[in-house]
């Protein structure tokens, strides 16, 4: 009987199974980052008061920016992976699959380096 | 009793679309749904078609849908289904040919995908024998080996309804029982396959197949037993 050459072979790293780690990974610290960042903004402070000097209070702090940079990497890509897990749901074309899963990575890098600009960037409180 | 059966119809060589037709059937508490279904071709339409074989739910030929849930029909009885009215519908997911009969080629598809026999081109034991395993080596994949190939798990599955291209809980299931089998070499092989981007990782644990499963397999905990064992392989 002719065996195929199954001794050897790994599963080995790929893709799909690093996209499934890294959705659990990111979720685990999304718990801290996401309930921080509610209790803080929503709560404590309240939406209505968040302006662009609280804002620039907030980004003085050189640990707000790296939380928020945190925030950002991990909510976003673990959303968009969400939203290409849904889309191979409906779309079952291999090509349009690839054309869906590049547009999705373009799309997570600009929105992700808009908001990595400003974080960077930082903004400067209005003059009084 | 006297319970009405609304049964799914559907016959390619007639320009008659897929419907619904209804039968009175007399049934008692103790019957089958199978036995009803006998009864209806058996005394008022003998061109309804289903598949049956050894109606003790060993062969898992008469898995269909029942009030809405896939199950064998040689095991569900008519007292458990507390209802006047009996819908039995095809799996979903998988092309109807006729009636309650749906095409079971794209299951078997993914089922021969996994390897499902024994790899091991070891030399034979010294006895020129057996392989001999451990009563708990032997317990790792008890589980599993109790898969009857219905289908009914992989057609309750979301994933697979949504993707036909997904593996299912079936597959998985008979790779599982071959992936901790310790006289098997091929685990590596087959956990590559279920790496893929068909394979497990397409299972959000709904666990509509542990219910579906007339055979009590915990899938749901096989599937995530092989999804461990490629994370400690990758």
């Amino acid at each position: 009987m002719q065996l195929p050459d199954a001794i050897k072979e790994k599963p080995g790293r790929n893709y799909e199974t690093i996209a499934w780690k890294w959705m659990r990974y990111s979720a685990l610290l999304l718990i801290p980052l996401v309930w921080g960042h509610v209790l803080l903004q929503d709560i404590l402070v309240g939406v209505h008061r968040i302006d662009l000097n609280y804002v620039a209070l907030r980004w003085a702090s050189l640990g707000w920016r790296i939380y928020d940079v945190l925030l950002l990497g991990f909510a976003f890509a673990h959303g968009v992976n969400g939203l290409r897990q849904v889309a191979l749901d409906y779309i079952h074309n291999p090509r349009a699959r690839r054309g869906v899963e590049w547009g999705l990575l373009i799309f997570w890098l600009l929105i992700t380096g808009i908001g990595a600009a400003a974080i960077i960037g930082g903004v400067s409180a209005l003059p009084e | 009793m006297r319970l009405t059966l609304k049964i799914f119809r559907y016959d390619p060589n007639t320009s008659a679309g897929p419907h619904y037709d209804r039968f009175q059937v007399e049934a008692d508490p103790n019957d089958r749904v199978l036995d009803l279904l006998e009864a209806v071709r058996g005394d008022q339409d003998d061109t309804l078609s289903f598949r049956r074989s050894c109606a003790h739910g060993v062969c898992g030929s008469d898995a269909m849908r029942i009030n809405g849930l896939n199950a064998l029909a040689c095991k569900v009885l008519v007292k458990d289904l507390n209802s006047d009215t009996i819908q039995i519908e095809p799996l979903l997911g998988l092309r109807v040919e006729k009636d309650l009969i749906v095409d079971m080629e794209p299951f078997f598809a993914h089922y021969r995908s996994i390897l499902p026999y024994l790899i091991n081109d070891e030399p034979l034991p010294e006895d020129g024998k057996e392989r001999l395993q451990s009563e708990a080596e032997r317990e790792r994949f008890d589980d599993t080996t109790k898969c009857i190939l219905c289908a009914a798990c992989t057609t309750s599955c979301p994933s697979f309804w949504a993707d036909g291209q997904t593996i299912g809980p079936a597959a998985i299931v008979n790779a599982h029982r071959f992936i901790f089998d310790s006289r098997d070499r091929g685990r590596l092989k087959r956990l590559k396959i279920l790496a893929g981007q068909a394979g497990v990782w397409r299972c959000r644990t709904a666990f509509n197949c542990t219910e579906a499963c007339p055979r009590d397999i915990h899938i749901t905990r096989a599937i995530a037993e092989v999804k461990q064992e490629i994370l400690k392989h990758s």
